[in-house]
């Protein structure tokens, strides 16, 4: 007795590689869930694997681990970095907060507004205003900057749903203008350059410019990134979102069933300014101060240049563009004008190239892939089959539209093959010796499919026979039909009255 | 080489659906054909494959003996142009109307080669005298006219320069039988010396006694000739 | 009204209404929102100042004692200005046009280009000449003329006339010319167009040209009132932006009388004295809103063919 060959498994094909984890299958499997909430903290999908017998498991979406591993560097690094780029880690997540809310609004609601920094400005502006003039706590100017963008938001809002999308952006760009304006006509600030300082904070006043300052500023900034893509996974994947992007793909069709979407993008615009607000409120509270600049409109262009280049649409978009933009500008900020000049370029290469920033070249590679694949099949196609492509991929079993071909080539081939003089042979002689032309039209027909098949019907007494011919069913318990009502006296006119019939459904097919 | 117009193995379509399966097909000089078939079956796809407007395409075709096919996949329609001026000119399916235009300024669109601008006015002459119901809407805007008169002024549109292959993708479609003779007859018009036209249409009755040579085509595939009709 | 009012009030709307129609022109074209319009003006205007400062004094001894001294100074600094304006245009169709205006979300992408364009070019000019504003040659002298009883400024006679004549030209190139009716034909129907033997690339060209060189010439001619500096693009762009959507973004005419609108509103806001200049923005902002709100499409909706 030999011993049994082991399986050896070659890898064929190019289907992306995937990593399966390979349990214990004689364990339960207990998917741990976040506190609180039905929702489990990763996507695992278990599956048998019939082929190696074996219980698989794969992470079907890894990009809670991407954001794992990005944020967990960074939080990892900033204890070690020198003050200067420990600042410019502090900016970039201030910044990039800002620009996933933005998202929000852009991706989400889809409105096209950039009165972001309008509304971070102003609320930042009324909070520390509170704080220095009428003594409010600190802790309550988050509480004042929410409002505020709340309130901010509401009158935006309001031309949003009349003003088309392209008018409405425009008309944006110059809120941030008007409120820098109107800012610095009050005279209470003049004094100072429309500026407000000494605002309270959670940063103690020895500590302000030093060292552990620098690393509460740090914390402080990376906790309200997490808040933001936290506020960003809430409403984005929950109902708000949702409907959001029902209303995206047709609006039409989801006010059909049911969705108010523009009361969803209202909500959406709101919640997001509030949202803004309190991160203006941080702002005051990080530098301890607040100034005009955050309205200048160079620093808005910026910012739109992180959201572009990211992708407009994505949270991933949103701070990865914040990284690239940041880094430049203030890493290389020895360059003066020339790194602007690059972020620029930058813009202009991403745009020019992508559908939607950085973010999405994966899916936008892919789906041109696709396309020409699919355009290459199409032309690579033959001499067609019978069947249309798109018609093939619903066959689950591809050697049906293999044999479906062939059967096409082979009638075509023994259409060639009837002529006058083959039907005669066998007129004179339908079961005798035949030739090869006659014997594969023979072949061909006795393979044909059950339901609808000729028979002859021998009818009479034995003496006087008489033969017609019928058509079977197909189906058990169901009786052949007559075909026609013509009655033959020999077997043999009966067997050439078949074949005629079958030449013809040959001929016509 | 007296054929105007030679395809070879021509395949096109849209995506991943392919419409057209290796056409091979030859338009003599001085011929007017006619390829018949029903609506879907590619007749439009032919059209638009050789002036460029088609999702993809692969296989020959050769203009007077300049190569104006090749295998494309992106870019539809930027070649368009430069096809036309090679002298080709095509009436779409429907109507390639301005809305905003007066049907002037529309012939006046078709003149786009130097001696056919210059001789604009003359030109426009003829076209009033080949469909006469148009002289009187000289000045009207297009957009406003019924679907035979747009008929009529996109055909004109393609008649104003003097081009070598004409094709005409079913000049009856969607109009009344009196006007749809009246365009057919136009066509017949039509000095074809040194070049062709070729008209898609799929109502064959229409072209009795008008075409040199009819063609059928079905699910893509050229049928072979349906008939050598004498004109009559 | 004060006469003194209602000519700075066509000053300023001369002014708005050469920003204006250029982006106007430029969407309702090839469906292009251009923001790189100020710095094409920022960019006519150092380079007027370069080449006047270079040929000037040249001009100066060849011509000196001519009477129409002033007007060859003045042709020469316009003519540069529109050479300039139109080469910046040109470069902006060969960046922010060609590569994707036959591609997916060409309107969104072709903003954003624009944008990063004038970005890079407020820096580049930044980095060049410094953020010193600088002084273009005075051209039209501080002189006045009285032009039925009103006292009107050399240099607002001047701005308010070669805009007039300027947009008069624009418009009828549009509506008589072969360039310009290839343009209509091209935006009602572009598959049509193709098919006429027009090509969108062909003929998209000289429109950039054009708008560039209108945005060269408001360099100049404001030349008596604003400085050249990289920044100096800012405003006109803004303000030339929401008067072209005032007037309805497909619009020429519209965006003609939306600049007249916005031109008079800013006057009179200046004028008055319980507003005073601070609030202009604010007011016109709020009229604006208004406007759109009441009728989304702005004011030349129904005065010109509509972009289908």
């Amino acid at each position: 007795m030999t011993d049994p060959i082991a399986p050896v498994f070659h890898r064929v094909g190019n289907r992306r590689h995937e990593y399966v984890l390979v349990p214990d299958g004689t364990r339960d499997w207990h998917r741990a869930r976040v506190p609180g909430l039905s929702r489990h903290w990763l996507k695992w999908r278990g599956g048998y694997n019939p082929k190696t017998l074996q219980r698989e498991r794969r992470l079907a979406d890894k990009r809670p681990l991407w954001w794992f591993l990005g944020l967990g560097a960074l939080v990892c690094a900033a204890p070690l970095l020198p003050d200067t780029l420990l600042q410019v880690a502090v900016v970039f997540c201030v910044f990039a907060a800002i620009n996933v809310i933005w998202t929000l609004i852009i991706g989400a609601a889809g409105i096209l507004s950039l009165a972001t920094m309008a509304v971070v400005g102003l609320a930042a502006y009324a909070s520390a205003a509170t704080n220095v003039y009428l003594g409010v706590p600190w802790p309550l100017m988050f509480v004042v900057g929410a409002l505020v963008g709340l309130v901010v938001g509401g009158l935006l809002a309001l031309p949003s749903t009349r003003i088309d999308g392209l008018y409405y952006a425009l008309l944006t760009i110059g809120v941030a203008e008007i409120c820098r304006v109107s800012i610095s006509q009050i005279r209470a600030l003049a004094p100072q350059n429309s500026s407000i300082n000494n605002v309270g904070s959670f940063i103690p006043q020895d500590w302000y410019l030093q060292r552990p300052g620098l690393l509460l500023s740090f914390a402080s900034a990376f906790v309200l990134l997490l808040a933001a893509l936290l506020l960003f996974r809430f409403i984005n994947s929950e109902r708000l979102g949702l409907q959001l992007q029902a209303a995206r793909e047709d609006e039409d069709f989801a006010e059909a069933t049911g969705i108010d979407y523009r009361r969803a993008r209202l909500n959406v615009f709101l919640i997001s300014s509030a949202a803004l607000g309190f991160v203006g409120a941080y702002y005051a509270m990080l530098y301890r101060s607040i100034s005009l600049n955050v309205f200048s409109l160079d620093q808005l262009l910026l910012m739109f240049a992180m959201i572009v280049i990211g992708g407009m649409g994505r949270a991933e978009g949103a701070v990865i563009g914040t990284a690239i933009v940041v880094v430049i500008d203030r890493a290389l900020i020895d360059l003066g004008p020339l790194r602007i000049i690059l972020i620029a370029a930058v813009m202009i290469a991403v745009t020019l190239t992508t559908h939607a920033g950085l973010a999405d070249v994966r899916t936008q590679f892919r789906g041109w892939r696709n396309r020409i694949k699919s355009e290459r099949r199409a032309a690579r196609t033959r001499k067609g089959g019978e069947v249309m492509p798109e018609e093939a991929t619903e066959i689950p079993d591809k050697q049906e539209i293999a044999y479906r071909r062939f059967d096409r080539r082979l009638r075509d081939r023994l259409k060639t093959l009837i002529t006058p003089d083959l039907l005669e042979e066998h007129k004179a002689a339908p079961l005798g010796p035949h030739s090869d032309a006659l014997a594969r039209v023979l072949n061909y027909f006795r393979r044909g499919e059950m339901p609808d098949k000729y028979a002859i019907l021998q009818d009479g007494p034995p003496e006087a026979w008489t033969y017609t011919v019928m058509a079977l069913s197909g189906e058990p318990g169901k009786p052949p039909r007559v075909v026609d009502d013509r009655v033959y006296q020999t077997r043999d006119e009966a067997y050439h009255a078949v074949f005629l019939l079958r030449v013809n459904d040959l001929l016509e097919s | 080489m007296s054929a105007i117009l030679q395809i070879s193995d021509l395949s096109a379509g849209y995506g991943p659906l392919r419409v057209l399966h290796e056409i091979n097909f030859t338009v003599e000089r001085g011929e007017r054909l006619a390829i018949v078939g029903l609506n879907g079956h590619g007749k439009t796809t032919l059209f638009r494959a050789i002036t460029h407007l088609v999702g993809w395409q692969r296989g020959s075709i050769l203009f007077d003996g300049i190569e104006i096919g090749g295998q494309r996949s992106l870019g539809e329609g930027r070649r368009t142009p430069g096809i036309v001026r090679l002298g080709v000119a095509m009436t779409p399916q429907g109507d390639a109307i301005f809305p905003g235009l007066t049907v002037r300024q529309h012939l006046d669109c078709g003149a786009w080669s130097r001696n056919a601008w210059r001789e604009r006015a003359k030109r426009r002459e003829m076209i009033f005298d080949l469909f006469p119901p148009l002289r009187k809407l000289e000045n009207t805007t297009v957009g406003t006219l019924s679907g035979g008169e747009r008929r009529m002024v996109s055909v004109g549109r393609a008649l104003m320069t003097e081009a070598r292959l004409y094709l005409i993708d079913e000049p009856s479609l969607g109009l009344a039988p009196v006007i749809s003779q009246r365009v057919v007859a136009a066509l017949r018009e039509i000095d074809v010396r040194d070049g062709a036209i070729v008209i898609a249409e799929q109502n064959v009755s229409l072209l009795d006694g008008q075409v040199d040579r009819m063609i059928g085509m079905h699910a893509g595939r050229l049928r072979g000739d349906v008939g050598h009709v004498e004109l009559g | 009204m004060d006469a003194a009012l209602i000519v700075y009030a066509l000053n300023l709307s001369a002014i708005y209404a050469l920003m204006a129609i250029g982006i106007s022109l430029l969407w309702s074209s090839i469906g292009m929102l251009n923001m790189a319009h100020g710095a094409t003006f920022a960019v006519a205007g150092y380079g007027t100042l370069v080449i006047g400062n270079a040929v000037l004094p040249g001009i100066d001894s060849l011509f000196h004692g001519w009477a129409a001294l002033g007007v060859i100074r003045l042709a020469v600094l316009l003519a540069a200005g529109v050479g300039v304006g139109a080469l910046f245009g040109m470069v902006i169709y060969l960046l922010a046009f060609l590569p994707i205006h036959d591609k997916a979300n060409f309107a969104v992408r072709g903003m954003i280009v624009t944008l990063a364009i004038n970005l890079a070019t407020v820096q580049a000019l930044l980095w060049w000449f410094g953020p010193r504003q600088q002084a273009l040659p005075n051209v039209f002298g501080f002189g006045r003329l009285s032009l039925l009883g009103i006292p009107l400024r050399y240099d607002q006679a001047a701005t308010i006339g070669a805009t007039v004549v300027l947009l008069g030209v624009a418009l009828a190139w549009l509506r008589y010319s072969r360039k310009g009716l290839e343009i209509r034909a091209m935006m009602q129907n572009p598959e049509g167009a193709a098919l006429s033997g027009i090509s969108v690339r062909r003929t998209a060209l000289p429109v950039m040209a054009v708008t560039g060189a209108m945005a060269g010439a408001a360099a100049v001619l404001l030349s008596q009132t604003v400085y050249v500096s990289p920044g100096a693009g800012a405003m006109p762009l803004i303000k030339g932006m929401i008067i072209a959507l005032l007037g309805g973004l497909g619009s020429v005419p519209g965006a003609a009388v939306a600049a007249l609108l916005i031109g008079t509103l800013e006057a009179v806001t200046g004028a008055l004295p319980f507003l005073g200049q601070r609030m202009v923005l604010l007011v016109q902002f709020g009229f604006i809103i208004l406007v759109l709100i009441i009728r989304p499409r702005g004011i030349g909706g129904l005065l010109d063919e509509t972009r289908k």
